[in-house]
């Protein structure tokens, strides 16, 4: 043999190994984690005398429907598992795929590494079509672990096999979304700001379906709602499915359309020509924190203030409905919801803001963590401003953020029950809002100590003690777990504010742990070298 | 002795099993253009990012101006920096940027950042994720020069930069050495280098191999001589400042000299001389020569 140089292979193969590479943890945590949480709350249903008349009860609180989704066969174990975990399980899915979806794409081509991939043989939309084949691969797996689990632990199989069906069906979808919008924006932060806003209308669109009879209707234009409209251990319809998946293909045909119809590096939405200086906030580090700031905060605004103004509206129907079933607010708090009244409500309804507001922060320390990895802040730190100050101009303002986003919670709130007439009143709106405080401080702390000891895992990690925390108290309740292990999760500990009132200890506890996860993390960063 | 604007002390930086930087000691004067010069992966970008504080030492200590290094609250007031790759905010534009690194910085003389804007053909009304990498480096270079910061930290600052910009460089440098600026300058364009630096040192895998002023690199080298003769040539063995002499045909020599050429001069002229080449080796010569030995 005397040739040099490799017998050439089509570079598909190559091409998904790479994508591969880059998604592989993060699939096979996914994974694990859908088919290992709906396999407990199978298992332990059996383990456990649940009263049906209570839980049905429970369940058609308007409040807990929009929130849950509609519950279908909760008498079987495989039906209450939907019910509990099945939102909560799509949304993890759709978070997870449209955010890789991004990172793999726009992230990368954004990093200018897709320069180097496509000067061989590999054309853009063929690089784009592997990767989202090798992506949309991890929610079909997903869903089939989920399935697997399901009847491996006892529950029926056409009812499992559908639910893993309708669970990968939206993933999918977001796989979808998350290549389009990386198709369409010029950087990573916008496409994931656009597939967030989609995720986001679904979700609304969704629980306006679910909670109010008479717009029912509207689940079939939520990828959410499709997936509930399939009603796995009930009515067991595959139909929704079908709509769900074709409008994936369809995206994903526009997708690789786009794709080809763009340079490498481009965007379909160019990024502006010029245009004359805006030199507002760029007086001083936290005066540039904030401007970076104010962008993302804008959004999520939007996001949360839609949710809750909603949450607010459908006040009106539960009350309704208590007055007339006086019964159910018994029933209810016998199993561990203060949902009697309207400040209960409230206060089941606000501790989920400590999930947004704290993936916020998050956000946030993590978009320190990029700017260091993508070498921007050596410019910055050239100047006479030392690790430590920049550090404390970035958790000051996504504290300063999160506080805002908490506020605009709590109004939107109030006023959307104030338009449904159901008489909470401003102040007892904001205290439930920022009662959720601590919990958004711990994800602050947690991702200033990962920035400081992991800079890879900051969002991880940051986001950990809110969206961990709630997943676990889920499943620590579904499973009625002994109580030490519900305590670890910082929401066991978050007392029902408005409806009680705040519970002053656990916060400084909470608040004390965040200060010195913040403080261990800071030494850290202060001493470690920095990727920039 | 004059004012020290950058000193190291035995610095060294541990990658794990590699020694990126090894036992570093150097003194840059206050006023001087200095070159930093070596082979890829020599540890070049590793010394700056200490004497940045970006990263720290394994052991030894860095000054700028006499504070320490690692306090950059005070260090940094004295001092403008160019990295190696320059990566802006994309969405913000040329001239957002170095509006607020004036504003962050050790401080900003206007003017001169518009004539350096000019100067530069930069567009700054652009958002910085439309600039190629040249127009990156130029942002940075002219946020740097325009601080008038007494010392200079550049590295590579001109590898995007094409050859009517990178005369602008030079004279941006030029600027700056009249200035009483000090400029310490990573550079692989040698041309550049041998233009503007006063002193360089060569660093090799870590370690110093050479610091010594331009013109003395030149006379560390010697000027190599090859002649021919009408008839048989004469034996220039022994003949003082010859060197390295070897035969070149039959009626051929080549030799190398060092030291004063008079003795030399003296034995080509009773011997005949048909003809007779001199070269003095391009700094390139001496610099790859510095280079080549057991390279990383
Ligand atoms: N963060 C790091 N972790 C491990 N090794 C590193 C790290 N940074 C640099 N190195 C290694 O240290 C050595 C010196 O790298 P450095 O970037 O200082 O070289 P350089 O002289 O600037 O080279 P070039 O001319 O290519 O810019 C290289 O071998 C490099 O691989
Ligand atoms: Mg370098």
């Amino acid at each position: 043999m005397s040739t040099a140089t490799l017998p050439s292979r089509p570079p598909g193969p190559a091409l998904a190994a790479l994508a591969l590479r880059q998604i592989r943890r993060g699939a096979v945590s996914v994974t694990a984690g859908c088919a290992g949480m709906s396999a407990l709350v199978v298992t332990m249903y059996h383990d456990q005398a649940l009263d049906p008349a209570a839980l049905e009860a429970l369940a058609r609180n308007p409040a807990i429907r929009t929130l849950f989704g509609e519950p279908v066969a909760l008498d079987d174990p495989g039906g209450f598992t939907v019910w509990r975990t099945g939102a909560i399980l799509a949304v993890l899915l759709a978070v997870w795929s449209s955010l890789a979806a991004t990172r793999i794409l726009r992230g990368e081509e954004d990093a200018g590494r897709w320069h180097l991939l496509l000067s061989g043989r590999t054309t853009l939309t063929g690089a784009v079509r592997a990767h989202l084949g090798v992506l949309a691969a991890v929610p079909l797996a997903a869903g089939a672990a989920v399935a697997a689990a399901m009847i491996a632990a006892g529950a029926s199989a056409g009812g499992s096999l559908l639910h893993g069906a309708g669970l990968a069906a939206a993933g999918f979808f977001f796989v979808a979304v998350g290549g389009l919008t990386a198709q369409l924006f010029p950087s990573r932060s916008a496409a994931n700001g656009a597939a967030a806003a989609v995720m986001v209308l679904g979700l609304l669109t969704r629980m306006v379906g679910d909670g109010l009879t008479e717009l029912a209707w509207l689940r079939w234009l939520s990828p959410f709602g499709l997936v509930a409209l399939t009603r796995p251990f009930g009515a067991d319809r595959w139909l929704p499915l079908g709509v769900l998946a074709v409008a994936a293909l369809l995206l994903l045909a526009l997708t690789a359309w786009l794709a080809a119809r763009r340079d490498v590096g481009g965007a379909i939405i160019a990024t502006a020509g010029g245009r004359p200086a805006r030199t507002t906030l760029l007086g001083s580090v936290t005066a540039f924190a904030v401007r970076r700031t104010l962008r993302p905060l804008a959004g999520w605004v939007a996001g949360v203030a839609a949710y809750y103004l909603l949450i607010g509206l459908v006040t009106r129907s539960m009350t309704d409905f208590l007055t007339a079933n006086p019964q159910f607010t018994e029933m209810a708090a016998q199993a561990g919801f203060t949902l009697g009244t309207v400040e209960g409500y409230a206060a089941t309804l606000f501790a989920l803001l400590a999930i947004p507001a704290g993936v916020f922060v998050a956000a946030r320390l993590a978009a320190l963590a990029a700017d260091e990895t993508a070498h921007r802040l050596a410019l910055l730190l050239a100047a006479p401003v030392t690790r430590t100050r920049l550090l404390a101009a970035e958790a000051a303002t996504a504290t300063g953020a999160a506080l805002v986003l908490i506020t605009v919670a709590g109004v939107a709130l109030w006023a959307g029950s104030a338009v449904a007439g159901a008489g909470l009143t401003l102040g007892d709106a904001l205290a439930g809002a920022l009662n959720v405080v601590p919990i958004v401080l711990l994800c602050l702390g947690a991702a200033v100590l990962a920035l400081g000891w992991m800079p890879r895992i900051v969002a991880g990690v940051g986001a950990l003690p809110a969206a961990g925390g709630f997943l676990w108290q889920v499943v620590a309740d579904s499973i009625d777990a002994p109580a030490w292990i519900g305590v670890l999760s910082p929401f066991a500990h978050l007392a029902a504010v408005p409806a009680s009132s705040p519970g002053w200890r656990a916060a400084i506890v909470m608040t004390g742990v965040a200060a010195a996860a913040a403080l261990v993390g800071a030494v850290g960063y202060r001493r470690r070298d920095l990727r920039t | 002795m004059g004012i020290t604007a950058l000193r190291t002390e035995n610095l060294s930086k541990r990658y794990g099993r590699l020694l990126a930087v090894d036992d570093l000691t150097l003194d840059v004067a206050a006023g001087e253009v200095f070159g930093f010069l070596g082979p890829n992966g020599a540890g070049k970008s590793t010394t700056i990012r200490m004497l940045l504080g970006l990263a720290r030492p394994t052991t030894g200590q860095a000054w700028i101006f006499d504070t320490d290094a690692a306090d950059v609250a005070v260090a940094h007031r004295r001092l403008a920096h160019v990295p190696a790759d320059v990566a802006l905010w994309p969405r913000m534009t040329g001239a957002e940027i170095l509006d607020l690194l004036g504003r962050v910085g050790p401080g900003v003389d206007a003017a001169y950042r518009d004539e350096l804007v000019e100067r530069f053909a930069l567009d700054v009304s652009k958002p910085a994720g439309t600039y190629s990498t040249g127009n990156r480096q130029k942002i940075a270079l002219v946020a740097a020069f325009s601080t008038r910061a007494p010392l200079l930290v550049l590295d590579e600052p001109t590898s995007g930069l094409d050859p009517l910009m990178e005369r602008e460089f030079r004279h941006a440098v030029g600027a700056a050495r009249d200035n009483g600026q000090t400029v310490f300058l990573s550079s692989h364009q040698l041309a550049e280098v041998e233009a503007v630096c006063d002193r360089v040192a060569i660093l090799r895998a870590g370690k110093l191999v050479e610091v010594a002023s331009v013109a003395a690199l030149r006379r560390l080298h010697r000027t190599e001589v090859s002649a021919t003769f009408t008839g048989t040539p004469p034996d220039l063995g022994g003949v003082p400042g010859i060197d390295d002499l070897h035969r070149d045909g039959p009626v051929g020599v080549r030799f190398t000299l060092d030291g004063s050429p008079a003795a030399a001069l003296h034995a080509l002229a009773d011997a005949e001389v048909a003809t007779i080449a001199v070269r003095e080796p391009s700094l390139e010569e001496i610099f790859l020569a510095y280079y080549g030995q057991d390279a990383r």
